[in-house]
């Protein structure tokens, strides 16, 4: 997979770079609007991810003339403004999804999976970790076999940490995809929320699979945890 | 009556004024004419009395006393004229005196003789009952040496009944005079200052979140224009620094985005790394946590100053305020079982309101982790909606701590924290309530507060009712 990156600021590209390269991705990066635009019409990429306040040419000026071009490639937008205007303008110019800064990089991982995989929702039915096992039919989570009941939030929370297993997520990212972002702020409700998922996942068994990544969030995976 | 008003004040000085001034007018007027009038009775008397010498008496010798008598009573007829007129010889025997007046009250044959002897003329006064005479003396000596004294009078009256008439005109005048120029006045103070009654009305209305507004101009070319001119520049400064505010927590959130982004990606990217010791990542996550808080500030402080411009979109659709309140508070229960603190909401029916439900919910998700947060274990939290003479009303209560009286009034303002040590261990950033506050305000509504400590706080917002359609069968 290639992903280009038009970014001025070079710190921000190269933690970017360094974060999709250990994902394995290929990174070409470009440093202002133009060469960003000569980049993208040139080679093929799979991915696009667009700051828009660029020099030389402006990021809602790329995304116009490349949409003259080409269609199909997913455009992410990286942006520092967020009001409503600026995300229906961006949508409207083609941008496929935008993320605002500061961003935590798991949600960046997240959103750019998410369009590289548009088009294929073919997901399990059931997923599992470890010897957790959840059921999105039914709704049914059985840990060893054994059936655990759970409230709609924790089952919820439980879905989403397994559907990204091994990768760690923001409590951000929870909460805009559990509860609404109305609840982004000072509650510590995804905390609460993951305790009360511990104790009945993990605390009967000896190994533990939901993980606290201090300052980042949660993840849950069959890991060996340090 | 505003008796501090400047109508009111200006008229009791411009009346007084005038008061004061038609006074001096009128006793000089008075002191005046009296001087003038008693100044020509002076004159007139000594005239007659020197015309009676000179014209009658100095030829006595040759026209005999009868002469002189007839040529008195010819010429001045005393009598007719209100007049005393006296001839003495010198031997003190008097030679003429007229008779009783025909109109005054006087009685010339009381009026006591003199010693003829005196050398010099003089003036003095009379008195009698009912009347007071001014008489002139004067000395006279005739051709052949003898020597008289010729007296002259006449009566006060005179003069005092010009004086008293004028004294009636004067007195029921002035009075008059400064009624009407004190109604008048008043009526003109207050044309003059209806345009500032207007001035103060718009004045009132112009808030932080209509500083585009101007007042009226009353194009008079008067000092209320300029004034109303001035005030408007003024506005128009205010709603300059105003912008420029709003623009600069714009600004700076924006370029506070940025450092934020590079130190919380690099700081991440260290995180996921395996092999550090457990204080280094200890320390990274610490580090990773403020930087989180610090965009939660940022983020934050945009929204309230986007909120506060009028710039923030709300977005407006009709939503039932206690379907929100109860869906959001089972939201929460989980936050406040894990305290051991009931929550509860209580809702009968539908309470419609016009607004952004994103936003409204924010308010309600604040309010309600707010008294979670500042409730000790084993209290309990009420929310409550309800619809009141076209208002909406939704009250979040608690029965924790309270806050003390002189937080009360900052509560709501940016970064006010009423137990400093205590809200940021609880990792807040404190904007939550500014947040509310403003999002509130942004929809016309109003959020109170009222605690008591030990007892308990009360959070009330009150959002006007979109009631065209409001029924309560629920």
């Amino acid at each position: 997979m290639r992903i280009l990156l038009i970014e001025d600021d070079e710190k921000i590209a190269r933690f970017i770079t360094k974060g999709l390269q250990a994902e394995r991705f290929a990174v070409d990066v470009a440093g202002d609007g133009r060469g960003g635009l000569e980049m993208a019409t040139t080679w093929n990429y799979d991915l696009i991810i667009l700051d828009l306040m660029l020099p030389v040419l402006d990021g809602t000026e790329v995304l116009g003339r490349l949409r003259t071009v080409n269609e199909q490639v997913p455009v992410l937008v990286l942006t520092a403004r967020d009001t409503l205007t600026d995300k229906v303008t961006h949508f409207e110019a083609g941008a496929d999804d935008y993320l605002t800064k500061p961003f935590a990089f798991a949600e960046l991982l997240v959103r750019a999976r998410a369009l590289l995989r548009r088009g294929a929702v073919s997901r399990a039915n059931v997923v599992r970790v470890a010897d957790l096992e959840l059921d999105r039919l039914s709704q049914q989570v059985r840990r060893g076999g054994i059936k655990i009941e759970l409230t709609s939030k924790e089952y919820a929370l439980l879905e989403y940490l397994m559907l990204n297993a091994g990768r760690v997520v923001s409590r951000t990212m929870i909460i805009e995809h559990v509860w609404d972002q109305s609840f982004d702020g000072a509650t510590n409700i995804v905390d609460v929320y993951v305790r009360h998922l511990r104790n009945k996942i993990d605390d009967p068994h000896g190994r533990k699979l939901i993980r606290t990544v201090r300052g980042v969030g949660y993840s849950i995976s069959d890991e060996e945890t340090a | 009556m505003n008796t501090r008003s400047i109508r009111f004040r200006l008229t009791v000085w411009y009346a007084g004024l005038l008061a004061a001034l038609l006074l001096l007018f009128g006793t000089s007027i008075y002191l005046g004419l009296r001087h003038y009038l008693n100044q020509s009775l002076n004159e007139s008397l000594s005239r007659q009395a020197r015309q009676i010498g000179e014209g009658f008496l100095i030829d006595i010798a040759t026209g005999g006393e009868g002469y002189v008598i007839s040529e008195i009573n010819e010429h001045y007829a005393p009598e007719l004229n209100n007049r005393f007129v006296r001839v003495t010889r010198a031997d003190g025997s008097v030679l003429y005196v007229s008779g009783k007046p025909k109109e005054s009250g006087f009685d010339p044959s009381a009026v006591p003789v003199l010693n003829p002897s005196t050398g010099r003329a003089f003036l003095r006064e009379v008195h009698q009952p009912g009347s007071e005479l001014l008489i002139y003396t004067m000395p006279f000596t005739e051709r052949e040496g003898k020597r008289f004294l010729v007296e002259v009078g006449a009566p006060y009256e005179q003069v005092e009944n010009v004086l008293r008439g004028l004294l009636l005109a004067l007195g029921l005048g002035l009075p008059l005079t400064v009624v009407v120029a004190i109604s008048g006045g008043y009526l003109l103070i207050r044309r003059a200052l209806d345009p500032v009654a207007e001035i103060t009305r718009s004045a009132e209305q112009i808030t932080s979140r209509n500083l585009s507004q101007r007042l009226p101009l009353a194009h008079t070319g008067d000092e209320l224009e300029r004034l109303s001119i001035a005030l408007n520049r003024m506005i128009g400064r205010l709603e300059e620094s105003f912008q420029y505010m709003q623009r600069f927590s714009a600004d700076a959130s924006h370029e506070l985005r940025t450092p934020l982004t590079v130190l919380r990606g690099e700081l991440e990217a260290l995180a996921h790394r395996q092999r550090l010791d457990l204080e280094v990542h200890e320390t990274i996550g610490s580090a990773l946590e403020e930087t989180e808080r610090l965009s939660r500030i940022v983020e934050n402080l945009l929204t309230i100053s986007r909120l506060d411009a009028g710039e923030a979109q709300v977005e407006h659709a009709r939503l039932d305020l206690a379907e929100l309140a109860v869906n959001t508070t089972e939201q929460m229960r989980l936050l406040a079982e894990d305290k051991k603190i009931t929550l509860d909401c209580e809702a009968n029916g539908r309470v419609d309101i016009d607004g952004d439900r994103a936003r409204l919910k924010q308010v309600v998700v604040n309010l309600v982790d707010n008294a979670v947060k500042y409730t000790p274990e084993g209290g309990a939290v009420r929310v409550k909606v309800e619809a009141a003479k076209g208002i909406a009303v939704l009250i979040v209560e608690d029965n924790g701590g309270g806050i003390p009286a002189e937080a009360l009034p900052h509560l709501f303002e940016r970064f006010y924290r009423a137990d400093k040590a205590r809200s940021r261990q609880m990792g807040g950033t404190g904007l939550g309530l500014a947040i509310a506050k403003s999002i509130v305000t942004a929809h016309g509504g109003q959020l109170m507060v009222e605690s008591k400590e030990g007892v308990g706080s009360r959070f009330r917002v009150e959002l006007p009712l979109d009631d065209k359609r409001t029924d309560n069968d629920g």
